[in-house]
């Protein structure tokens, strides 16, 4: 009987761990955060001008270190995979780069040249620029220039008429998308010949100028554009905005643009999960699964949380991919204004709601 | 009465949609984060205003933005007696506006009360509750025929017994000064 019992208490154990696990939880609103490649350590924004570093040690997570650099609300951090390296901005108009030396963080200043704050940063896929949002409608480009070894910055200023939210970048490592408050999604050209090869035409269009505008989407009306994600081969790309809606443009369809308003609190970020699914989680706690069906429309497939008392206590800030890509996700991840990081994983999401089967 | 509960229904939902706020620093000047709702610089930040009426006199404006929130309540008023208490209740709590938290200090034009919650009250405190808080004070400050004679007679009630109060205590007052003065004396 003892070696039941023992074997019934490692089956709960492991049972429990699969379950959307709460990571981690802070005791104020988690503003920003993001893991390391192999997910050992954890950056996040305790609301403050703060960026907490973390680390797992079996099933906890220790606070590492504390980066104090910045003197205004860090809004935007983004962990490098292959290059380690951090980046974080702020609404004191500064973003720093971070390297390990030994066991602390040294930063090291970009110039921005921005006059009013920034709202977001994203690595490109290669890792030798990214892309920081701005309050003063632009989206700065940074690069590291060898010679002098600092951050240098580009701006993309066309059309852009109120503040950036958002940035996506496509797998070229050449474009981006953008979210801004005037309502529109953008798809502009990063390309920065200083440091790359020219690229090759993609579905978005061949000409790719340095801050060209290659593209620009309503959804007639909409809202403050709060995310943007491409998907997985940079084809199509979805946002979310405050009027409650989710648009998908499909650059191989003639940029024809899906768009569902719905009946919930307005979504504040989105990811794409598989080639044709969607996840969006907002002020409603709880996350929501569209996907483009067999027919090509966009429809909503299914509520992630079905359960009486709901994983998260407050509103999303944001969603990402935790274990596997854009193309193939094994599980992701959101934080938010109630201070947990919660790992939601796909095969027990399958396994608990019925019918659902995320393709 | 029966429109009172769709009334309501229709504020709070309305609120809670129109309660998502968030952190939202001045793209006007460098280093400012303030309440757009109040500053308006720039308009393709601030929502659609919408007015939710039960009838003439009583409404709801709900003005929102990306990181704040104006809610003003315009109460009922049939008589002289209903708008003295409504003034000087409403006036009673917004000098004391600070420990309200989200009460504005003047209410807006055309309106008895206001209260302004900003994307900070949202990360400190449970957005339902909020809601619930202003829905209380909606329903609080209802005041209808029936009710109000209801509050009058307690009102009277409470008087008249702290009246009463009074004269005893008074009167104890004077028995334990007689005594005091009679010990002296004797």
């Amino acid at each position: 009987t003892n070696l039941f019992w023992l074997l019934y208490a490692d089956l709960a154990f492991s049972f429990e761990t699969k379950m959307p696990e709460v990571c981690h939880t802070v005791t104020s609103p988690v503003v920003c955060c993001a893991f390391n490649s192999d997910k050992s350590q954890l950056a996040l924004c305790p609301n403050n001008e703060e960026v907490h570093i973390y680390g797992k040690k079996g099933m906890a997570w220790n606070l590492l270190e504390v980066l104090k650099e910045h003197t205004e609300i860090v809004n935007g951090i983004d962990w490098a995979a292959k290059s380690d390296q951090i980046v974080t901005c702020s609404a004191d108009r500064n973003a720093y780069v971070w390297k390990r030396d030994g066991k602390k963080w040294k930063p090291t200043l970009v110039l921005l040249r921005m006059n009013r704050a920034a709202t977001c940063v994203k690595w490109s896929p290669n890792e030798n620029k990214f892309a920081v949002g701005c309050g003063a409608k632009l989206v700065s480009i940074c690069y590291f220039e060898k010679e002098n070894d600092w951050w240098v910055s580009k701006h993309i200023k066309k059309q852009i008429n109120s503040t950036v939210l958002a940035i996506d970048w496509h797998p070229n490592n050449i474009l981006i998308a953008t979210g801004s408050c005037d309502f529109r999604c953008r798809i502009f050209s990063a390309y920065i010949k200083e440091i790359e090869a020219k690229p090759a035409p993609t579905t978005w269009g061949s000409k790719m100028n340095f801050g060209a505008c290659m593209h620009e989407f309503s959804n007639s009306g909409g809202g403050w554009v709060h995310s943007v994600s491409f998907s997985f081969d940079g084809n199509k790309v979805a946002w979310v905005g405050h009027d409650s809606s989710i648009s998908v443009v499909d650059s191989e369809s003639n940029c024809k643009m899906l768009t569902i308003k719905s009946r919930y609190l307005p979504f504040a970020s989105c990811s794409w999960i598989s080639p044709s699914s969607i996840v969006t989680v907002g002020h409603d706690c709880i996350p929501y699964l569209f996907k483009i069906d067999a027919s090509g429309n966009l429809v909503f497939q299914e509520v992630l949380d079905k359960k009486e008392k709901k994983e998260a206590g407050n509103a999303f800030r944001g969603v990402s991919i935790h274990r596997g890509s854009k193309q193939d996700c094994g599980s992701f991840c959101t934080f938010g204004m109630d201070g947990k990081i919660i790992n939601w994983d796909i095969k027990t999401l399958e396994q608990s709601i019925s019918g659902l089967k995320i393709a | 009465a029966a429109t009172l509960k769709p009334y309501l229904n229709a504020v709070r939902s309305s609120l809670t949609a129109a309660m998502c706020l968030q952190n939202f620093s001045s793209q006007v000047i460098e280093r400012h984060n303030k309440p757009e709702i109040e500053v308006r610089s720039s308009k393709e930040l601030l929502l659609t205003p919408i007015i939710i009426s039960r009838n003439e006199k009583e409404k709801v404006l709900i003005e929102s933005s990306v990181n704040s929130i104006r809610v003003s309540i315009a109460v009922k008023q049939a008589d002289e007696i209903e708008k003295i208490l409504c003034h000087k209740f409403m006036r009673f709590m917004m000098l004391r506006a600070e420990n309200f938290i989200i009460l504005r200090r003047t209410p807006i034009q055309d309106y008895d009360i206001s209260f302004l919650i900003t994307n900070f009250h949202t990360e400190m405190m449970l957005k339902h509750k909020l809601v619930d808080f202003v829905i209380h004070l909606l329903e609080d400050t209802h005041i209808d025929a029936n009710h109000f004679s209801e509050i009058n007679e307690q009102f009277m009630e409470d008087i008249d017994k702290e009246i009463s109060e009074m004269k005893l205590a008074v009167n104890a007052r004077a028995r334990i000064c007689a005594e005091e003065f009679l010990k002296t004396v004797n």
